[in-house]
C-alpha cells in the first residue's frame, strides 16, 4: 500500500510537468517561427522585392501570435514588430506597386517622346481652336513664338550673338508659358505639346531643319 | 411634391449641365487679359475689372492695384501698358 503511492507520483507530477513543458516547447516555438516570420516582411516595406509581400501574407500570423501571450513579455515584444509591419502591409504592395510602375512607365514615357509622331500642323491647328487660352493670350503667344523665331533666324544668319544654350532656355520658358495655360483645361493638347517638346527643339536646333520650316 | 420635383427636375438638369458647357466655351476676359499681363512678364495677381475702349483696347485693373491699357497695334502685337 506505501510502495503504491511512492511509485504513482512521479507518473502524476511527470505529466502535468509534460504537458506544460510540452506547451511551452510548442508556445515558444511557435513564437519564434512568428519572429522569423517577420524579419521577411521588413523586405517589402523597403521595396527590395514585390516577392516579399507574399510571403508576408501568411502574416495572418495574428491568429497564432495571441496564443504566444501567455509565454512572457519577450514573445509579445517581438510579436509588436509583427503587428506594426502587417499593419504596415497593405501600404508596402501600394509602395512597391507604383515603383514598378514608374520603372515600366518611365522607358515608356522616353519611347513615346522619341517616337511621337510630330505633327506640327495639327498642334498648330489645336492650339489654335483651344478654348482653354483667351484670344488676347493667343495672340500675345503667337507674338513670342514669332520673336523667337526671328531670334533663331538671326542666330542661324550670325547678326544675333546669343548661345544655342541661351535660345533653348527662351524656348523652355515659351514652352512652360503654354503648359501652363493648358494643363488646367485642355490636358490632352498638354500632353501632346510636351510630348513634342525635344522633336519641336529638334527642328529648332538644326539649321537646315529650321530653314525649312 | 413628387409632380413639382419632376417638372422642375429637367429644367435643373438643363441648368446645371448648361453651366459648366458655358463656362468652358470662352476664357473670360478678366482670365484672357490676367494671363496676357502675365505673359508680357507684369505684375498684376489677377485682373479684377476691365473697361473697354474700342476694338480689342482695354484698361484692366488689378488685384495689386496696377492698371494697364491692354491693346492690340497696327503690327497685331498684343501690348500692355503700365497706366
Amino acid at each position: 500500500m506505501s510502495d503504491s503511492p511512492i511509485e504513482r507520483r512521479p507518473e502524476e507530477q511527470l505529466t502535468p510537468l509534460a504537458c506544460i513543458v510540452a506547451l511551452l516547447v510548442v508556445l515558444l516555438t511557435a513564437g519564434c517561427g512568428g519572429v522569423n516570420q517577420a524579419q521577411p516582411s521588413k523586405a517589402p516595406e523597403t521595396g527590395a522585392t514585390p516577392g516579399g509581400a507574399a510571403a508576408v501574407e501568411p502574416g495572418g500570423r495574428p491568429t497564432t501570435l495571441p496564443s504566444s501571450h501567455p509565454t512572457g513579455k519577450s514573445v509579445t515584444k517581438t510579436a509588436s514588430p509583427t503587428a506594426k509591419a502587417s499593419a504596415k502591409l497593405p501600404a508596402s504592395p501600394a509602395h512597391t506597386e507604383p515603383l514598378g510602375k514608374k520603372v515600366s512607365a518611365a522607358p515608356a514615357a522616353e519611347k513615346q517622346q522619341a517616337s511621337a509622331p510630330l505633327d506640327l500642323a495639327s498642334l498648330e491647328t489645336r492650339l489654335k481652336e483651344t478654348k482653354a487660352i483667351g484670344l488676347f493670350t493667343k495672340i500675345a503667344l503667337k507674338n513670342q513664338v514669332d520673336d523667337l523665331l526671328n531670334e533663331f533666324r538671326a542666330y542661324y544668319q550670325g547678326s544675333l550673338k546669343t548661345t544655342l544654350a541661351q535660345l533653348r532656355q527662351r524656348y523652355d520658358l515659351l514652352l512652360l508659358k503654354v503648359l501652363s495655360l493648358l494643363q488646367d483645361s485642355d490636358q490632352s493638347l498638354a500632353t501632346a505639346v510636351g510630348a513634342s517638346r525635344e522633336a519641336i527643339w529638334g527642328i529648332l536646333a538644326d539649321p537646315k531643319k529650321f530653314a525649312a520650316i | 411634391m413628387s409632380k413639382h420635383v419632376g417638372n422642375w427636375a429637367p429644367i435643373l438638369m438643363a441648368a446645371l449641365f448648361a453651366a459648366p458647357s458655358l463656362a468652358a466655351d470662352d476664357v473670360p476676359l478678366n482670365k484672357d487679359l490676367t494671363a496676357v499681363i502675365a505673359l508680357q512678364g507684369l505684375p498684376c495677381g489677377q485682373v479684377v475689372s476691365v473697361k473697354q475702349q474700342g476694338d480689342r483696347d482695354y484698361i484692366a485693373s488689378c488685384q495689386d492695384g496696377n492698371r494697364y491699357h491692354v491693346f492690340v497695334n497696327a503690327a497685331g502685337r498684343v501690348v500692355a501698358q503700365k497706366q
